[in-house]
């Protein structure tokens, strides 16, 4: 404002009076042209002498900062990012009691001897009345492990009035569970990446019973062996059909059915697929149909045979376990058996763009970057064309306190004739 | 034809101790308004402008060296910060102080007034950021302030002594040496220029008290 007060007091008021209207006014165009020119000079100086001797840049907070960038992130679901989860181990670890609840899986080994065991989910039976498990506390039926394990997951995943999980319509009194640790699923599972590979049992693992032959109340998990080769089931979630999922009180839920993603998603029999269960990504938890699991493979079962004979440890919660386990070696080439899995999380990230100008940065406070005490540079030939490296990028608030950093790769060579764009993503 | 090389560099980066203590206050105090740049790790000794393949190969084994990522600990990162100067600046601004080590008895005060040669005007503005290694042997205060004045430096050393550092920013800085019983002690302080980078350090030797006995009193 002072700059043009100036120009107009000095310049004006005499071109003013020796000029007829018309020209006049062009005139003052003319001037007030000559005036703005100054201005954005004069600015354009200051704020290039206000850069000199500087070591923060301020952003612009519309135009270098990106705030709240959600991107999901997928991964294997199993320890070291795996996809699949083949071969599995029980643990050695858990006592009597917490067998008869549940069975804890590990990768890589028995935890009890194998220190590098990564625990990975759990497998658990549960049955409406409490058949297939004996009372621990004497009393007659009420307090066994299956029906515990029944109502919790109902509580947790089911309406408040509701009381059963219904599979395709249909109430089930029992249930087989697969609750997949959470540091492994992060957010949830990934629908559309989740197979279960069954392999179909038979007979007894000792003597060699005829499956047939062996009463219910002794087909107990430590009493089975698999089927044999190609016997077994795939089962996928139903995410890949429009009808596909719902959200219930337990969160998102997805029908497990039969089918393969081994190439590409693919329900079979897709508009009449067998049921099996539902899957909770959100909780990390698929409930399998155990009476559907009961049938012969004929009928899209794998003759799981579940115990439910009453005040008997049926230990059903292993024939889950042996049947993934063992499924892998039934499949063919090339497709993978047991578990495949994937997690979802959703990450938050907010980017910087660090724009770098070529008259900006171009020395350095390095010791090495100069010589003497006098703050000499090291190279002569760096007075005129000097030549940094760019290692480190800190972000800093306003009173200067540096709150992140970031590195590249390499060493980037910044010299008056260099302009450098560096993207700095923060996650939160 | 070949591939036009994308020239945009994408970097991942990690919260500073200080960036996850300000962020578990909430996010109003996590505010990210600023950038700087620095080259901590490069030894300029290894540029070569007499390198017999030419000029392109001048900063060849700078340019190959893999850098080390990035730490949390904000003492240990952009130590040495990239500075936007004239075309044709043949000396770096250095920070400066009058004295590269002192001797304080208990008790006395002495003040230090850091400076920038090579670049008028340099750090008068933010000024610069003091930091005394142990609060044990000495206290220091910022007796003339300067804009925006705050600890950008924490924490300093290990971890066992960076709870007795004491950091303050300014342009004048008073030490006080606090009374030693068992022994002569001596500290570290770090000058770093807020605006144009750079650092001076002074050594600060203080001395422990002097009693004198009641038997050689006597004798």
């Amino acid at each position: 404002m002072a700059i043009y007060r100036r120009a107009i007091s000095r310049r004006g008021p005499v071109a003013f009076r020796r000029s007829n209207p018309v020209s006049a006014t062009s005139q003052v165009e003319s001037l007030a042209r000559q005036l703005a020119d100054q201005i954005i000079r004069e600015r354009e100086q200051a704020k290039a002498r206000q850069r000199l001797g500087r070591i923060f840049t301020s952003f612009d907070a519309t135009d270098d900062v990106l705030p709240n960038n959600i991107e999901t992130v997928t991964r294997g679901l199993f320890a070291g990012n795996t996809g699949s989860l083949t071969t599995m181990f029980t643990s050695s670890n858990l006592t009597a009691t917490q067998k008869t609840y549940f069975q804890e899986i590990f990768s890589t080994g028995d935890p009890a001897s194998n220190n590098n065991a990564n625990a990975e989910l759990s497998m658990a039976y549960g049955h409406f009345n409490g058949s297939g498990s004996k009372d621990l506390t004497g009393n007659l039926n009420n307090d066994t492990p299956t029906r515990a394990i029944y109502k919790q997951y109902a509580q947790l995943l089911l309406a408040p009035n509701d009381k059963k999980f219904t599979i395709n319509g249909t109430d089930t009194n029992e249930i087989y569970v697969l609750n997949f640790n959470r540091a492994r699923i992060r957010e949830k599972l990934d629908p559309g990446n989740f197979e279960l590979t069954l392999a179909q049992l038979s007979g007894s693992a000792v003597g060699g019973i005829n499956a047939d032959s062996v009463p219910n109340n002794a087909h107990t998990g430590s009493n089975v062996k698999v089927s044999g080769t190609g016997k077994y089931i795939q089962i996928i979630d139903d995410s890949s059909l429009t009808s596909g999922g719902s959200v219930s009180e337990g969160g998102l839920v997805y029908n497990l059915v039969s089918g393969s993603i081994d190439e590409g998603t693919a329900i079979h029999n897709a508009t009449s697929p067998v049921y099996y269960g539902l899957l909770y990504p959100q909780h990390g938890v698929a409930i399998l149909n155990g009476e559907q699991l009961n049938k012969d493979i004929s009928t899209g079962g794998v003759n799981f045979n579940s115990v439910t004979a009453s005040a008997v440890q049926g230990a059903n919660a292993v024939k889950l376990f042996t049947s993934l386990n063992a499924s892998d070696a039934l499949t063919d080439a090339g497709s993978n058996g047991g578990i495949q899995a994937r997690s979802s999380e959703q990450v938050k990230s907010t980017y910087y763009f660090v724009r770098v100008k070529n008259a900006e940065y171009n020395y350095s406070n390095n010791p090495s970057f100069v010589t003497g005490s006098l703050g000499e540079l090291y190279f002569n030939t760096f007075t005129n064309d000097p030549q940094v490296y760019i290692t480190t990028v800190g972000l800093y608030n306003q009173r200067r306190e540096l709150l992140a950093t970031a590195k590249l790769s390499q060493p980037l060579l910044k010299n008056y004739t260099r302009e450098a764009l560096i993207k700095v993503k923060l996650d939160f | 034809m070949g591939y036009l090389n994308n020239s945009t560099i994408t970097v991942d980066a990690i919260l500073t101790k200080k960036g996850r203590e300000l962020l578990a206050r909430g996010r109003d105090e996590f505010k990210i308004t600023q950038f700087a740049l620095a080259d901590d790790e490069v030894d300029y000794d290894l540029y070569n402008p007499e390198h017999p393949l030419g000029t392109a190969y001048y900063g060849a084994a700078i340019e190959n060296m893999p850098v080390v990522e990035a730490l949390a600990d904000e003492t240990q990162m952009l130590k040495y910060k990239l500075v936007t100067l004239p075309k044709g600046t043949a000396r770096i601004p250095v920070v400066r102080v009058a004295q590269s080590t002192i001797e304080l008895n208990a008790n006395e005060s002495t003040t230090i007034t850091p400076s920038t040669v090579n670049f008028g005007g340099g750090n008068r503005r933010f000024g610069y950021t003091a930091i005394l290694s142990d609060s044990d042997v000495a206290d220091i205060v910022a007796t003339r302030g300067a804009r925006n004045s705050a600890a950008s430096v924490p924490q300093f050393i290990g971890d066992s002594e960076a709870a007795q550092s004491i950091t303050v920013s300014g342009t004048q800085f008073e030490i006080t040496a606090k009374e030693l019983l068992n022994a002569d002690k001596q500290v570290t302080i770090l000058f770093i220029g807020n605006e144009t980078g750079g650092r001076a350090s002074v050594t600060l030797t203080v001395k422990k008290v002097e009693v004198a006995t009641v038997g050689q009193s006597q004798a």
